[in-house]
């Protein structure tokens, strides 16, 4: 096994499609929670969001997102920062989760 | 990363559980013939039902779901989660106190009467140890937004209400303090307006505001109709309360001008919330709505309803004769229905969270939708409404005959929508999607 082979940006984010957001019942990615991702070494750091502040799902989200990071081939750490600034809106998920929820802009 | 899980409020789900136990048993008392309108509205059995209905089934409700909800729209944890639990206890047992009471007084036992005040007070207790909960983080969090505004201006009602229903309480128990507080009782449509109104229709037009927009993607500003609605109710049922306690002393003019004049406040407030409803229903980005949005939409209607009815019976100057129908309309239909539609997604959010977040980026998990066959609940809710609004048909007739069948159609429908809940909890659905046995825990397993 290759375990170089999703040390890299769009590895991770391929990644992180495996985490959901419960109440929507679809992944952080395509509805636009990732605010920012690098990669540095071994390290990922992420800016993220959530879809409104106080979620109750908050907690599990970023954990989530730290476990499914950490259990990627070559990662030894990864870093989650919440940030509220923007203010997360359907405007910033992808023609395909917006399709999903039958959003037409 | 250890999972941080102080945004779950561990005892909203027994406190559910216990609501929905009271729920039922307040619709069996109503079968039963011991309420209205088989009996008077002031019998024994209705009182123990109203109380029931209100504290049993909406009270404990709306606590249970303040407790999860405050921290959402405050982003800070609860005073305690131990108080939530001691809010259930303190509730629970004062209210088989008030219920024993009332039976009491119906059979004539003066001693055993007692217990009506003494539950009394322990439901005040009850509510004072969750007030101080919610309250808190809501004032640390000023300025508020107006679902918070609004959940604070409940809560308020909420004091008033409980005030005045214990001093009733002593009025008719303790025959030292009837003079001073026996004109207090003619003011009972002031206690059921402090408590339907000013606590649970603004508690839940704030939470309304906050929720529908996040579960279906429409604009959360609300702009001048949400601020009419808050101001105007707040004002006119403030008005309307006031007037009509003091006008239990006074027959001066002016205070039936300011009574009718609240009433209308009251009235303009609630078409502005509904308007403002439809406007996020209409503004929605998100096409398809899930179940317990769809079938909210009755239970808005029925706000209108009961508000509409209101203005008309008091154009007609008939207030009392409508009073006994609108309570059941406001009860059942709107905040009983509310309830009702908005459990079908809290459950099993809650029943997630407890369950499945840990598992998150750990392996596949469920949606929240899994855990719900949403096609399976329209027959029950749609039997649910059909029967209040035929309930509220023969309740202006007159027909108790008529007004029990429909009860046997609402009951049927609670108990099928308690069993789509069980089902959510126990994750049936899930299981036959992921192949799972195991059953998440009902009652907290962790301190908060």
């Amino acid at each position: 096994m290759n375990t170089a082979i999703c040390l890299d940006r769009d590895g991770v984010l391929q990644a992180l499609h495996d985490v959901i957001d419960p109440e929507l019942g679809y992944n952080i990615v395509d509805l636009g929670l990732i605010y920012e991702l690098q990669v540095d070494g071994g390290v990922v750091e992420i800016t993220m969001t959530m879809t409104t502040p106080g979620c109750p799902a908050q907690d599990y989200i970023l954990s989530g997102v730290y476990e499914r990071c950490k259990s990627l081939p070559g990662v030894n750490d990864a870093k989650i920062h919440l940030t509220f600034l923007p203010a997360w809106s359907p405007r910033l998920m992808t023609p395909v989760a917006k399709a999903h929820f039958g959003i037409h802009e | 990363m250890t999972v941080l899980s102080n945004r779950l409020s561990r005892w909203t789900l027994p406190i559910f559980g216990c609501a929905l136990v009271n729920f039922v048993a307040a619709q069996g008392l109503i079968l039963a013939g011991v309420t209205w309108p088989a009996r008077s509205v002031s019998a024994p059995g209705t009182l123990a039902a109203v109380h029931l209905l209100v504290i049993g089934w909406l009270l404990l409700l709306m606590l249970g779901a303040l407790f999860q909800f405050v921290p959402v729209i405050t982003a800070r944890p609860l005073v305690s989660q131990s108080l939530a639990l001691a809010t259930l206890i303190a509730l629970e047992a004062g209210l088989v106190g008030m219920v024993g009471g009332f039976f009491a007084i119906g059979a004539g036992h003066p001693a055993l009467a007692m217990a009506l005040p003494a539950g009394g007070a322990v439901v005040s207790l009850g509510v004072l140890i969750g007030c101080w909960n919610i309250g808190i983080p809501l004032l640390r969090s000023r300025p508020l937004s107006l679902p918070g505004r609004m959940v604070l201006t409940g809560m308020a009602f909420l004091l008033l209400t409980v005030t005045l229903g214990f001093s009733f309480a002593l009025a008719v128990t303790v025959p030292a303090l009837a003079p001073y507080l026996a004109p207090l009782l003619a003011g009972v449509s002031d206690h059921a307006l402090a408590g339907l109104g000013g606590w649970f229709t603004l508690t839940a037009m704030g939470a309304s505001y906050k929720l529908l927009p996040m579960f279906m993607l429409a604009p959360e500003e609300r702009g001048i109709a949400g601020k009419a609605a808050h101001v105007l109710g707040t004002v006119g049922i403030a008005l309307a309360v006031g007037a009509g306690v003091a006008r239990e002393w006074s027959v001066a003019e002016p205070l039936r001008v300011a009574e009718s004049m609240g009433y209308a406040a009251v009235a303009t407030a609630v078409a502005a919330f509904l308007w403002d409803i439809v406007r996020i229903y209409r503004t929605r980005k998100r096409a398809v709505i899930e179940a317990h949005n769809r079938a909210a939409i009755a239970a808005f209607a029925f706000l209108g309803l009961g508000s509409a009815l209101a203005v008309g019976f008091v154009m007609t100057d008939h207030p009392r004769a409508g009073a006994p129908v609108i309570v059941f309309i406001v009860v059942f239909g709107w905040l009983g229905g509310l309830g009702l539609t908005q459990l079908y997604k809290i459950v099993p959010f809650l029943t997630w969270l407890s369950r499945y977040g840990i598992s998150l980026g750990r392996g596949v998990v469920p949606r929240v939708q899994d855990l719900v066959r949403e096609r399976r609940s329209y027959p029950w809710f749609a039997l649910y409404f059909l029967g209040v609004l035929l309930g509220a048909v023969f309740g202006l007739s007159g027909s108790s005959h008529g007004f029990r069948a429909c009860l046997v159609l609402i009951t049927l429908a609670t108990l099928g929508l308690v069993i789509e809940y069980w089902r959510a909890w126990r994750g049936h659905y899930a299981q036959l999607l992921h192949g799972e046995s195991s059953t998440p825990p009902f009652l907290p397993t962790h301190r908060g």
